[in-house]
């Protein structure tokens, strides 16, 4: 197996995401990071609606661009380099579509897998995180009670990318919360259910052109037909869906401290001081020479990973390895960069310490890289 | 962890249904050696893969899933219990009358969280 050249196939998804991403998101990236309120911005969505990108491994039967996961990879890095933030809106829909491709039924696909994808594509979520239940998913409280031929789900769930703004959510609620793992069941809910409301948007710290907010759920009434799998098979769907997205999420990781790298490289080169360029100080050119290294290193384990999901092999630990090593990488190589800038990295006119906010979060969000750990180790 | 769990209940329910790796596969429409990987938990084992071999071995879909759920369970009990045995074995090792103060401690905390 191996070998590194991409190929052809790759090549030209790489680079349609590299203009993508130099075209319509980096233009847009610093005015959405600095604007005050958490308004969303629609046209987020119509420029990726354009590329297909919403719909990136949706099936192409059912209208997607139909990728497998190492190029959705490597799409994921070329978008992170340019923002994470922007990028969070098409994130919400990988996650979900990649729920909905590998537990859906052919009716459940064919009615929400077109809201993903072509011109007037839109956004869908993953719901998973309640105020009680972050790491630990068995303590999900939102209550899903059978009534005829519908469930009826009441609850909150917190911290949801794409809440209030997306199609269509899957969402992961209970039967009966004393039955923890073993009681959860995924559905897919209809955007404008009724009782389906929007609480606190939050105001964070980075990724600020990305929509994350409370779904309040109140008496909503989900058609039997959208339950997910079978019942109470939601932890596996939840496991199996996240363990599939982390390596994208590692892509994102690579992506942006590529960026940051990159910066850092060019502006040691032009800056001098004691009449020399500051790269030539081995104290700054180290610094880049394992920035180099770790993004190498990094982008390795984010393609093992993807591979072997490629291959329908069990990708649970090189997942969570990837994640933990490329998004650590991330906010360090971020923090790097700005040290490399000195104070006029440390100020909004360059962007590496918008990177460094909007990296933060990969640390914390699918899976704490706490949580990763615990699953690296019990796989040891 | 999750697809090793799956696989040896797979495993077991095959070996009392009688049928070797080959003989099972061939109902499910796989090689011998997907099978084999599935029963090791090296293969990614889907819902509906689960689903048709639970078909296959008479099996209810939570025969395979359960035992999940219960190792997660036991892992959390086993770490409830830890604490128990590792709070006996430091106390055992205090003086009577350290003893008497934290058993009145527990008594206390106890109450309070009534
Ligand atoms: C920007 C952003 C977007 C998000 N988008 C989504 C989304 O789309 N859908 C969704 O469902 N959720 C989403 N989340 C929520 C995210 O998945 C949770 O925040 C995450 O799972 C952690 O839960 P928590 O924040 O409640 O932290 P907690 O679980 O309360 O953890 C707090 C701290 O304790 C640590 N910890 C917890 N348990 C253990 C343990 N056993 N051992 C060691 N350490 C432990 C954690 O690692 C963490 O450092 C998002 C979060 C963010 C920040």
């Amino acid at each position: 197996m191996i070998g590194f050249d991409l190929t052809e196939e790759l090549l030209s998804h790489q680079k349609m995401a590299r203009e993508f991403a130099e075209k319509e998101i980096i233009p847009y990236a610093a005015e959405l990071d600095r604007r005050p309120g958490t308004v969303f911005d629609w046209n987020i969505v119509r420029r990726f609606a354009k590329t297909g990108l919403l719909g990136l491994n949706v099936p192409k039967e059912y209208g997607g661009l139909g990728v497998d996961m190492l190029t959705a990879v490597i799409v994921a890095e070329e978008i992170g380099t340019a923002c994470l933030g922007i990028m969070s809106a098409a994130a919400g829909n990988w996650l979900a579509t990649t729920c909905l491709k590998h537990v859906g039924t052919e009716n459940q696909k064919r009615r929400y897998f077109p809201m993903c994808c072509g011109e007037n594509a839109g956004l869908a979520a993953l719901a998973l995180t309640e105020h009680d239940a972050g790491s630990d998913m068995a303590g999900i409280k939102t209550l899903a009670t059978r009534k005829g031929d519908h469930y009826i789900l009441n609850g909150a769930k917190t911290f949801i990318t794409n809440a209030g703004i997306a199609n269509f959510y899957i969402v992961f609620a209970t039967s009966d919360p004393q039955k923890r793992h073993g009681g959860l069941s995924a559905f897919i809910v209809d955007g404008d259910s009724p009782g389906l409301t929007l609480g606190t948007v939050e105001d964070k710290l980075g990724l600020r052109s990305s929509q994350v907010g409370t779904l309040i759920f109140k008496d909503v009434k989900v058609p039997a037909e959208n339950l997910l799998g079978a019942e109470n098979t939601g932890f596996l769907i939840a496991m199996q869906t996240l363990d599939m997205s982390r390596p994208c999420l590692g892509g994102a990781a690579v992506g942006v401290s590529r960026a940051a790298y990159e910066i850092a490289l060019s502006y040691a080169r032009e800056r001098k001081q004691y009449g020399r360029p500051i790269i030539e100080n081995q104290g700054i050119s180290f610094m880049l020479a394992d920035m180099a290294t770790e993004i190498e290193a990094a982008r390795l384990l984010t393609w093992k990973a993807a591979w072997l999901i490629d291959q329908g092999m069990d990708s649970t630990k090189a997942s969570s390895m990837c994640k933990v090593f490329a998004t650590e990488m991330a906010e360090s190589i971020c923090s790097r960069a700005i040290q490399i800038l000195g104070a006029h990295g440390y100020t909004s006119y360059w962007p590496v310490e918008k990177y460094y906010r909007d990296a933060k979060a990969m640390a914390i969000y699918e899976g704490t890289n706490q949580i990763q750990r615990m699953i690296i180790a019990s796989m040891l | 962890m999750i697809y090793k769990n799956i696989g040896q209940r797979i495993q077991k329910a095959r070996e009392e249904a009688g049928l070797s790796q080959e003989e099972l596969a061939t109902k499910l429409g796989l090689t011998q050696a997907a099978l084999s990987n599935y029963e090791l938990g090296k293969r990614r084992l889907y819902l509906a893969n689960i689903e048709q071999i639970a078909r296959e071995l008479n099996k209810p879909l939570n025969y395979f899933l359960e035992d999940t759920v219960e190792t997660i369970k036991t892992n959390e009990k086993k770490a409830q219990d830890e604490t128990i045995l590792e709070i006996s074995k430091l106390l055992s090792e205090l003086p009577l009358e350290e003893r008497k103060n934290i058993l009145e401690y527990i008594q206390w905390r106890k109450e309070k969280l009534k």
